[in-house]
C-alpha cells in the first residue's frame, strides 16, 4: 500500500500555525506513507494542476490531504482524483485548518495534533474501497394529490414543461376550497374569477393533454421510491361520462330525489344527480348512488331520458375503478380542515342556529351558495348585528397552540363584505390576538377598522365566552365580565390537518409533525419537501397558509420536480450507504426498526434483511444497531473507523 | 544495622522517586480524548469555532461520522483500549438530526454504555454525550474545554476494559 500525504499550507493560514516539517517527521515513518508533500494553496488552479500531475506521476494507492475542512474542498479534490484516473473515494481529507491551525495557540501542540489527525487518516484510508455512484432509470411523470390551488399550480407548471401529470382529487370538482368563496383577501378579488383562468388552462389549455384529472379518486397504495413510485388510485363511479357530457344540466331538474347539499353545509337541497355547485369544474354532473332511486331497486331513468345527447352519457353501470400509475415524484397538496368548533361547547356551535363556522359563512356570502349570496339568518330574517370570533381553538394549549395566521385576514374581509352587502350592519370582532403581516394585509385591517359600524374587542380567551340563545338574539357573555347581543355569530377556527392526511401519511410513509401536518424536510430551507425523497408538499397540508403562499409552494414543488427529475437523466445514487451481509444476518429486523427512511427490506422467505440503496441516506444507525454485525456502511466501515481511532491515538 | 539503614534509605529513595515521578506525570498529564462528531451539526459546529479562530485545548482527536447514530458502543471501547482517557460524542440537537432521529439512538446507546462502563470502573464523566449545532462554535469550545478539564482532573484512565 502506497499512501501519498499532501499537506496544504493554505496560503499561510495553516503554515503560520502548524509546522509541516515537524508533521512530516512524525508521520513520514508511519507504515504505508510513501511520500509527504507540501504545497502552498492546493485549491488554487496551480495547486489543482500540481495535485493532478503528481497523482498521475506517483500513482499512489491512497491519498491523504491535510488541508481545510472537507466541508470546503472535499468535492474539489474528489474531482481531481477522478480526473487523474483515481477512484475519488480512495482519499481522506484531514481538517488541519478549522480544527487545528485556527484553534490551537501553540505551534508545537498544533503540529502534534495535526500529526495525530493525519495518522488516523493514513490508517483509515488504507481500508477505503473504491466506490462508484450508481445510476437507475427514473419515470419523469408526476402524481399530484389534491386539486386545490397549490396542487393545480404544481400540476400546471409541470405540464407546461411538457411533462405528464396525473391529479388525484377526492371531490367531483377541482379548485379546492377557494372556488367556493365569493371573494378572497387581501384585495377582495372574486375567487372563482381569479381561479378560473388557471382551471381552464388545466382543463382545456395548450398543455391540457399532459394533465390527467382523476376526480372522485384517492390514492390507496404507494410502493417504490424516488424516480419509481407505483401508485394505486381508486376512482369512485361518477355515472356520467366525463368526456362526452357537455354539462348542460338538463338531467338535473327531472330527478325526483332531493337531499341536503353538502357543498352548502346542508342549508339547501340538491338532486341525486347534480353539479356540485354552479360553476364547479369539470362541468359534469355526478349521481349520488346513496340517494338515487335505482340503488333502492327502482328502474328510474328520468335523467338518462332527459339527456339531449341521447343514451350512453349517463352510465348506470359505471363501476369503481382501481388503476395504477408509475411516477417519479409525488406532490401532496391535500389541504386542511377547520378545527371542529363543537369541541369548544360553550360556543354553541351545532346547537344554536346562526352560529356558523367561517367556511359556512363563506358559502352564505357566495353567489353560488344556498342563499345565492343573500346574507340571511336561518329563519330568513336579515341580520342587524354579526359577531366574529377570532382565535377559535388557536393560541390555546388545550386546543391548538399555534396561530393559523389567515383567520384575521378573512375576518376583516367578512367585515367589509358585510358592510357591502348590508350597509349599517353592526360587526363586532372578538379576538385574542390580531395579526396582519405582509405588504398588503394591513390595509384590509385598516379598512375594517374604518367601518363605522365595526367594533374590536379583545376577549383574550374564547373559553370564557358563553354563547346562548336569548329570545330571537344570540347572547355572547364573557364570564370574566361583559356581554353583547348579535343576530349571527361567525367562528374563525384554527386551520388543522384534514382528517384523511393521517391515512395518506401512512400510505406515503411521510411523517407528520406534532400537530398532524405533513412534516417538511427543513422548516426554512426545504419546506416544500417531505422527509421522503421524491414526495413534495404544497399548501395547507404542510402548515396553515394563505392562497399566495400555497400557490408559491406549489411552484416550489414543480421546481424540485423539474430540476431533479429530468427526462432522460438517471437517478444517481450516492455510494455511501449501508449494506447487509446475508450470511451474518439473523433476521432479527432491529435494523428495520431504527431506519428513519424505511430503506431496509426484509425477505420473508430467506429471513434476511437487505438495504435499498436508493432510499438509504447513509446515516449508519442500522450498522451501530445490528447485533449480529451483519450491517456495515460503505466508506464508514467498522474497520475503517476502528483504524482511524487507533491512528489518532497512536 | 548500617547496611540495613542503607537499603532502607535506598528503598525510601526509590519510593520517593516513584512518587515524585507520578506527581510530575500527573501534573504534566495531558488527557487524550477521542471526539465522535456527526457530519451535519457538531462537525460543522467545530468548523464554526475554527472559522471564528477560537482557541481551545488540542487534546481532542476528531473522528467524523455521518450521524451520531453511527457511533457503535464498540467505537468507544476501542478508543479506551487504544489509550484514550475520555470520549466525547457530539450530536445534533433534539429535533434537528439530519437523519431525523439518529441522535436519539445515540443518546439511548450512550445511556446503556454508561451503565456498562461503570461496571468496568470507568467513570461516567469520561464518556460525555452532548449536542452542538452547526452554528454553535462557542458551545463546541465550551463543551470541549469542560471535557478536557474534567478528564484532566480524573487523571489517566487506569481501569482495564
Amino acid at each position: 500500500m502506497r499512501t501519498g500525504v499532501y499537506f496544504c499550507n493554505c496560503g499561510s493560514n495553516i503554515s503560520d500555525r502548524v509546522d509541516s516539517e515537524q508533521v512530516r517527521q512524525k508521520v513520514g515513518n508511519v507504515s504505508d506513507v510513501a511520500y509527504f508533500k507540501t504545497f502552498g494553496l492546493m485549491c488554487s488552479e496551480e495547486g489543482k494542476e500540481f495535485l493532478h500531475n503528481d497523482i498521475t506521476e506517483e500513482k499512489p494507492d491512497r491519498i491523504v490531504i491535510a488541508a481545510c475542512s472537507p466541508r470546503d474542498h472535499e468535492s474539489t479534490f474528489m474531482r481531481i482524483l477522478s480526473g487523474a484516473g483515481m477512484n475519488p473515494y480512495l482519499m481522506q481529507m484531514v481538517n488541519i485548518r478549522e480544527q487545528v491551525a485556527w484553534v490551537t495557540d501553540d505551534l508545537q501542540k498544533a503540529s502534534e495534533k495535526a500529526s495525530h489527525f493525519i495518522k488516523g487518516a493514513v490508517k483509515r484510508v488504507g481500508l477505503h474501497k473504491p466506490l462508484e455512484k450508481k445510476a437507475i432509470d427514473m419515470s419523469p411523470d408526476v402524481l399530484v394529490i389534491g386539486a386545490g390551488p397549490a396542487g393545480l399550480k404544481a400540476a400546471l407548471t409541470i405540464a407546461e414543461s411538457g411533462r405528464k401529470v396525473a391529479i388525484v382529487e377526492k371531490r367531483a370538482v377541482v379548485g379546492g376550497e377557494p372556488v367556493l368563496y365569493e371573494e378572497v383577501f387581501p384585495n377582495l378579488e372574486c375567487a372563482p374569477c381569479m381561479l378560473e383562468p388557471m382551471l381552464n388552462e388545466i382543463l382545456h389549455g395548450e398543455h391540457a393533454e399532459n394533465i390527467e384529472i382523476l376526480t372522485k379518486s384517492e390514492v390507496i397504495d404507494v410502493a417504490g421510491f424516488y424516480g419509481n413510485f407505483i401508485v394505486k388510485v381508486k376512482t369512485e363511479p361518477r355515472f356520467v361520462d366525463l368526456h362526452q357530457c357537455i354539462g348542460c344540466g338538463e338531467c338535473i331538474a327531472p330527478c325526483p330525489v332531493s337531499v341536503r347539499n353538502e357543498f352548502n353545509n346542508g342549508r339547501d337541497d340538491r338532486k341525486a344527480i347534480s353539479l356540485s355547485f354552479a360553476g364547479g369544474l369539470p362541468n359534469v354532473p355526478f349521481i349520488d348512488m346513496n340517494a338515487c332511486l335505482r340503488a333502492k331497486g327502482e328502474d328510474c331513468r328520468l335523467c338518462d331520458q332527459a339527456c339531449p345527447l341521447g343514451e350512453g352519457i349517463i352510465k348506470f353501470d359505471d363501476e369503481e375503478l382501481v388503476s395504477e400509475r408509475n411516477v417519479g415524484a409525488i406532490v401532496v397538496a391535500v389541504g386542511s380542515a377547520l378545527y371542529d368548533s363543537a369541541l369548544i361547547p360553550n360556543l354553541g356551535y351545532g346547537k344554536i342556529p346562526d352560529v356558523y363556522t367561517a367556511f359556512e359563512f363563506e358559502r352564505l356570502l357566495s353567489s353560488t351558495g344556498p342563499t345565492s349570496g343573500q346574507l340571511q339568518m336561518s329563519d330568513g330574517r336579515v341580520p342587524e348585528s354579526i359577531a366574529i370570533l377570532h382565535c377559535v381553538g388557536s393560541l390555546d394549549k388545550n386546543h391548538n397552540e399555534y396561530c393559523s395566521g389567515i383567520c384575521c385576514q378573512y375576518a376583516f374581509k367578512f367585515n367589509l363584505m358585510i358592510e357591502h352587502k348590508l350597509p349599517g350592519t353592526f360587526v363586532t370582532h372578538l379576538y385574542k390576538e390580531l395579526v396582519y403581516p405582509g405588504k398588503e394585509e394591513y390595509f384590509l385591517y385598516k379598512r375594517a377598522k374604518e367601518n363605522p359600524h365595526a367594533t374590536f374587542v379583545r376577549t383574550v380567551n374564547v373559553n370564557t365566552l358563553e354563547i346562548n340563545r336569548k329570545s330571537d338574539k344570540i347572547e355572547i357573555k364573557n364570564t370574566a365580565g361583559g356581554s353583547l347581543m348579535a343576530d349571527m355569530v361567525v367562528l374563525c377556527p384554527a386551520i388543522v390537518p384534514s382528517k384523511s392526511s393521517g391515512k395518506l401519511g401512512e400510505i406515503l410513509d411521510a411523517t407528520r409533525d406534532r400537530f398532524g401536518f405533513f412534516e417538511e424536510l427543513h422548516g426554512r430551507l426545504d419546506s416544500a419537501k417531505s422527509k421522503v425523497r421524491g414526495i413534495y408538499l404544497a399548501g395547507t397540508c404542510q402548515s396553515p397558509m394563505n392562497i399566495q403562499q400555497a400557490i408559491t409552494q406549489g411552484m416550489a414543488t414543480a421546481g424540485y420536480v423539474l430540476s431533479g427529475l429530468v427526462e432522460g437523466r438517471k437517478l444517481e445514487i450516492e455510494p455511501i450507504t449501508a449494506f447487509a451481509d446475508e450470511d451474518k444476518c439473523s433476521g432479527c429486523r432491529v435494523c428495520m426498526s431504527v431506519c428513519p427512511y424505511k430503506a431496509i427490506e426484509f425477505n420473508t422467505e430467506k429471513q434476511k434483511a437487505s438495504v435499498n440503496e436508493v432510499l438509504c441516506q447513509g446515516c449508519g444507525t442500522c450498522v451501530a444497531a445490528c447485533p449480529a454485525g451483519a450491517m456495515n456502511s460503505n466508506h464508514f466501515t467498522n474497520d475503517a473507523i476502528f483504524a482511524e481511532i487507533e491512528g489518532v491515538l497512536a | 544495622m548500617k547496611e540495613d539503614n542503607g537499603s532502607a534509605n535506598e528503598a525510601l529513595g526509590e519510593a520517593l522517586n516513584e512518587a515524585l515521578n507520578e506527581a510530575l506525570n500527573e501534573a504534566l498529564f495531558e488527557p487524550k480524548i477521542v471526539g465522535f462528531l456527526c457530519n451535519w451539526c457538531s462537525y460543522a459546529g467545530a468548523d464554526k469555532a475554527g472559522g471564528a479562530q477560537k482557541s481551545y485545548p488540542p487534546n481532542v482527536n476528531v473522528v467524523k461520522v455521518m450521524c451520531s447514530g453511527r457511533v457503535d458502543p464498540q467505537f468507544v471501547l476501542k478508543a479506551y483500549d487504544g489509550g484514550a482517557d475520555g470520549v466525547l460524542i457530539l450530536a445534533c440537537h433534539p429535533g434537528d438530526c439530519h437523519y431525523k432521529e439518529g441522535n436519539y439512538r445515540a443518546l439511548a446507546r450512550h445511556r446503556m454504555l454508561l451503565r456498562m462502563l461503570e461496571q468496568h470502573g470507568i467513570e461516567a464523566a469520561r464518556c460525555r454525550f452532548d449536542y452542538v449545532s452547526a452554528g454553535e462554535g462557542d458551545r463546541f469550545v465550551k463543551i470541549l474545554t469542560e471535557m478536557v478539564d474534567t478528564v484532566r482532573a480524573l487523571g489517566p484512565l487506569k481501569a482495564l476494559v
